[in-house]
C-alpha cells in the first residue's frame, strides 16, 4: 500500500509541478466564464446522493450555473444504490458525464476505465484547468485513498468523512465524567457501565447487514486492535490473534448497545444520539450538520466532538468519502464541463462556503483559520484523524463489493451470537480467498493492491 | 372463399401478442440461460467466459442458496395456510344472505391491501413496528418488542404484512367460488343439516377447488418472488432471518454484480416454482 501512496503522491507532485510550469500567463487571464464559454449549454449528468454535502453543493450550484451556462442534472440514490445504478449505467454506456466514487469502488472505477485519471484530463484541455487547482492542498490520505489507483489520480475528493466521537457533554457530566474516554477499553469497562440505565444507553455503532456493518462495525473494531483484512500475502487475516481481539470486544460492547443494534443503520444511530436515547457513536463527520441543528436534534447543546478512541495498536479511525471524476463515456464537451464542474466543486474558493453549508472539504486550507475550529468543533478532531487514517481500511480493489456482502453476512451474524467470532472469521476468510484467487491475485496476475 | 379468415390475417393478429411474449418474457429468459453458463460480473466484463455449468454446481452446492430456498418455503407453508384459513372464514361470510351495503362496502375495502404497492407496505412496516416510536408497541402492553432488530420477530412481522396484504385476494377468489354454487343444491342441504362443516365439505369445496388451485399457484410464485415489501422492511435482515431467494438473488447479481451466478439461481427458482405447480395441479384436480 505505501508503494501505492506514494506513487499516488508522486503522481499529485507531478500534475501540480505540470500546472506550475503550465503557465503563470495561463493563471493571470484564466477565468471560469471564460474556459466555459465553449461549453456553455452542455447539460452533465452525475449522480448525487440524499446527504449533507451533496445539499451544501445543490444549493450553490446556481452561482456556478450563472457563470458557465453549464447545466448540471443531478440523480440522487441512496448510498446502497448508488453503485449499481453507476456500473449500469457505465456498462450500458450510458448518460453519466461524472462519476461519484466511494473510495472502495475506486480499484473497480479505474480498473473498467470508466473514468479518466485526471492528468489525462489536463492534457486534453489545458485551457480549462484553474490555476487555482492545487491539488496538493488536498489531505494526502485523502486524495490518494478517495481518488487515487494504481500510481494516477482519478477522483478528486468531494465529499469527505473521517470516523469521529459524538458524545452528548451534559449525559456524560452527570454520570461525572468531564471528557470523553481515549480508548476503546475505557469505553465499554467504565462509560459502558455508567451510561447505560434509564432506558439510555452507552454506545450505539451502526451495524446493519449492508455496508454500513462492514465499514462502520465489521472494519472499525478490527484495525484499532491491530487486526486487517488480509495479511501481506492477500491471505485472510481475521483469524488472527489481533483481529479476534477486535471483533470479541465488539460482541462485549454489544450489552452497552441498544436492543436490535444491528437493524441500526446511520439514521437510526444518529437520531437515537440527537434524541439523547444514546450517549456516544462514532459516525462519519459528515453527520455533524444534522446533530447540531436545533431542528434535527434534542442535545444539539450538548454535541461535542472528539477523535474516535484509541485501541492497543492506536487510533485507526474509521475513513470513507466519495470523489468525482470525469467519466470516459462522455463526449468531449461533457468531460470539459464535467471537469469544469469538479474544479469549481472542489475548489479552495469554495471551500469556506461548503463547509458552512454543511459540507466537509479536503483541503487543508479551508481549516487553516483556527477560529473556524470555534464553530465547527469537529474540525480538530477530523484533521488528527485525516492524519492517522488507514487508507486500506476497507480493501479499495474491483472485488470489494463481492467481499464486502461476505462481511455483511457473516459479520452480523456473528453479532446475533449465531456463529462465534471464529467461526464467522473463517468463514469470511475462506470465501474471501475464492474472490481473490478467482480474480488472479494468488496467481500473479493481478499486483497485491488494495 | 366466403366466410373463411385468411392465413395472412390470422398471422396479423397473433404475431403482435406473440413478438411481445417474446421480446418481454422469452427474449430475457433465454439470455437468463446465456448468462448462466459464463463468467458474466457486471463490473469484469472483460473476462466474460463460457464455464459451463459451474455456476449451477456453485448454486447447488452453496448452503446459503439453500438456507433461503428454505426460508422461502417455510414462510409459504406458515403464511399461506393463514391466509387460506381467514380468506375462507371471510368469504363465507359475505356468502351469507342478508346486509348487502356492508358487504358490499367489505369487498371494496377488500381490495385496499391489495392495492397497495408492495414497497410501500414495507415502508409502512418499518413505521409501524418500529420499537421506540411504532404504533404496533403502542398498543401492546409490557415493554416494547424489537421487531426489525430480531430474527424471529423480524419473520413475524413478515408473516403479518404477508397475510395482510394477501388474506383479502384469497377471500375474493373463494367467494367467486361459493357464488359458483347452485342456490337449489346449497339450499337443500341446509334443509339436510345445520353442520356449516358438512356443507363446506360436501357442497363448497368441490366448486371451491379450482380457485384455491389458482391461489396455491399464484400465492407459491408470488411467495418465492417476494422481494419489494421485505427489502424496503428488513433489507433480508437481521443476518440472515428474512433473506428470501428473490433477495439473494437480487443480492448476488446487483449488489456483487455475479449475473452469471445470479442467473443460474433464477432459473434453479423457476424450475422449482414450475414442480411445485404441477404438483398441485396433478393432486388437487385428482381430488376433484
Amino acid at each position: 500500500m505505501k508503494k501505492y501512496i506514494l506513487t499516488n503522491a508522486v503522481s499529485a507532485a507531478a500534475l501540480s509541478l505540470g500546472l506550475a510550469v503550465g503557465g503563470i500567463s495561463h493563471a493571470m487571464t484564466w477565468s471560469l466564464k471564460d474556459a466555459a464559454a465553449p461549453y456553455s449549454g452542455t447539460t452533465v449528468d452525475v449522480v448525487f446522493l440524499l446527504r449533507p454535502g451533496y445539499e451544501a453543493i445543490e444549493a450553490m450550484l446556481p452561482a456556478f450555473e450563472d457563470e458557465t451556462g453549464i447545466q448540471i442534472n443531478i440523480i440522487k440514490h441512496p448510498y446502497e444504490n448508488a453503485l449499481g445504478e453507476q456500473v449500469r449505467d457505465f456498462v450500458a454506456d450510458g448518460d453519466l458525464d461524472i462519476a461519484l466514487i466511494d473510495l472502495v469502488w475506486i480499484g473497480n472505477f479505474a480498473e473498467n476505465e470508466w473514468v479518466i485519471p485526471v492528468d489525462e484530463l489536463q492534457a486534453k484541455f489545458p485551457d480549462i484547468v484553474d490555476p487555482d487547482l492545487d491539488i496538493n492542498d488536498f489531505f494526502p490520505l485523502v486524495l490518494n485513498a478517495f481518488g487515487g489507483w494504481d500510481g494516477k489520480i482519478y477522483g478528486v475528493p468531494f465529499d469527505n468523512y473521517s470516523g469521529l466521537l459524538f458524545y452528548n457533554r451534559c449525559l456524560l457530566e452527570e454520570s461525572g465524567f468531564d471528557g470523553p474516554p481515549e480508548t476503546w477499553a475505557e469505553l465499554k469497562d467504565v462509560y459502558g457501565p455508567a451510561l447505560t440505565k434509564d432506558g439510555k444507553y452507552a454506545f450505539a455503532l451502526q451495524s446493519k447487514r449492508n455496508e454500513t456493518q462492514s465499514a462502520d462495525s465489521f472494519a472499525r473494531v478490527i484495525w484499532p486492535f491491530g487486526g486487517s483484512f488480509l495479511d501481506e500475502n492477500f491471505r485472510s487475516n481475521l483469524l488472527s490473534e489481533e483481529s479476534q481481539a477486535g471483533l470479541k470486544f465488539r460482541q462485549d460492547l454489544m450489552q452497552y448497545m441498544p436492543d436490535g443494534i444491528v437493524a441500526y443503520d446511520h439514521a437510526e444511530v444518529v437520531n437515537a444520539f440527537a434524541q439523547g436515547d444514546v450517549a456516544m457513536i462514532t459516525e462519519w463527520s459528515a453527520f455533524y450538520s444534522t446533530v447540531v441543528s436545533e431542528e434535527t436534534s434534542a442535545v444539539a447543546d450538548c454535541v461535542a466532538i472528539a477523535p474516535e478512541p484509541k485501541g492497543p495498536a492506536g487510533r485507526k479511525p474509521a475513513l470513507g468519502g466519495f470523489s468525482l471524476a470525469v467519466a470516459s463515456q462522455a463526449d468531449e464537451a461533457e468531460q470539459a464541463a464535467a471537469w469544469l464542474f469538479i474544479q469549481w466543486a472542489t475548489s479552495k474558493a469554495n471551500a469556506l462556503e461548503y463547509l458552512e453549508r454543511g459540507g466537509v472539504p479536503a483541503r487543508a486550507s479551508a481549516y487553516a483559520d483556527p477560529a473556524l475550529a470555534e464553530t465547527y468543533t469537529f474540525i480538530p478532531a477530523l484533521v488528527e484523524s485525516w492524519q492517522d487514517g488507514v487508507p486500506e481500511f476497507r480493501p479499495r480493489f474491483a472485488e470489494w463489493p463481492e467481499i464486502t456482502e461476505i462481511v455483511q453476512e457473516w459479520g452480523t451474524k456473528m453479532m446475533l451470537g449465531e456463529v462465534t467470532t471464529e467461526e464467522g472469521a473463517a468463514e469470511i476468510g475462506s470465501r474471501m480467498e475464492a474472490v481473490l484467487e478467482a480474480a488472479g491475485y494468488y496467481s500473479g496476475d493481478k499486483p497485491l493492491a488494495q | 372463399m366466403r366466410g373463411r379468415v385468411s392465413r395472412l390475417t390470422v398471422l396479423a393478429f397473433v404475431a403482435p401478442a406473440v413478438l411481445s411474449l417474446a421480446l418481454v418474457g422469452i427474449a430475457p429468459l433465454l439470455f437468463a440461460g446465456w448468462t448462466s453458463l459464463h463468467f458474466y460480473n457486471l463490473t469484469k466484463l472483460r473476462r466474460v467466459a463460457f464455464i459451463g455449468l459451474e455456476n449451477y454446481q456453485t448454486v447447488l452446492g452453496d448452503e446459503v442458496f439453500w438456507q433461503a430456498v428454505g426460508r422461502t418455503l417455510f414462510l409459504l407453508g406458515t403464511a399461506l395456510p393463514i391466509q387460506i384459513a381467514f380468506g375462507l372464514g371471510v368469504a363465507i361470510i359475505l356468502h351469507r344472505p342478508g346486509l348487502n351495503l356492508l358487504k358490499t362496502l367489505t369487498r371494496l375495502s377488500l381490495v385496499l391491501p391489495m392495492a397497495t404497492t408492495y414497497a410501500v407496505v414495507g415502508l409502512l412496516g418499518q413505521v409501524m413496528f418500529n420499537q421506540k416510536f411504532g404504533v404496533i408497541n403502542q398498543l401492546l402492553p409490557g415493554p416494547g418488542i424489537n421487531w426489525i432488530g430480531d430474527p424471529q420477530n423480524a419473520f413475524i412481522m413478515i408473516i403479518f404484512w404477508d397475510v395482510w396484504q394477501w388474506t383479502p385476494f384469497v377471500a375474493l377468489v373463494l367467494l367467486a367460488g361459493l357464488t359458483m354454487v347452485p342456490g337449489e343444491v346449497e339450499e337443500a342441504a341446509r334443509l339436510e343439516t345445520k353442520s356449516w362443516w358438512t356443507i363446506l365439505r360436501h357442497v363448497q369445496l368441490p366448486f371451491l377447488i379450482p380457485g384455491l388451485v389458482a391461489v396455491l399457484i399464484l400465492r407459491t410464485a408470488d411467495t418465492l418472488k417476494l422481494f419489494d415489501m421485505v427489502f424496503t422492511l428488513t433489507r433480508g435482515g437481521p443476518g440472515a432471518a428474512t433473506e428470501f431467494v428473490s433477495l439473494m438473488i437480487q443480492r448476488v447479481g446487483f449488489r456483487a454484480f455475479d449475473q452469471g451466478l445470479a442467473s443460474a439461481q433464477a432459473i434453479i427458482l423457476l424450475i422449482i416454482t414450475i414442480i411445485l405447480a404441477q404438483i398441485y395441479i396433478r393432486i388437487f384436480y385428482k381430488e376433484v
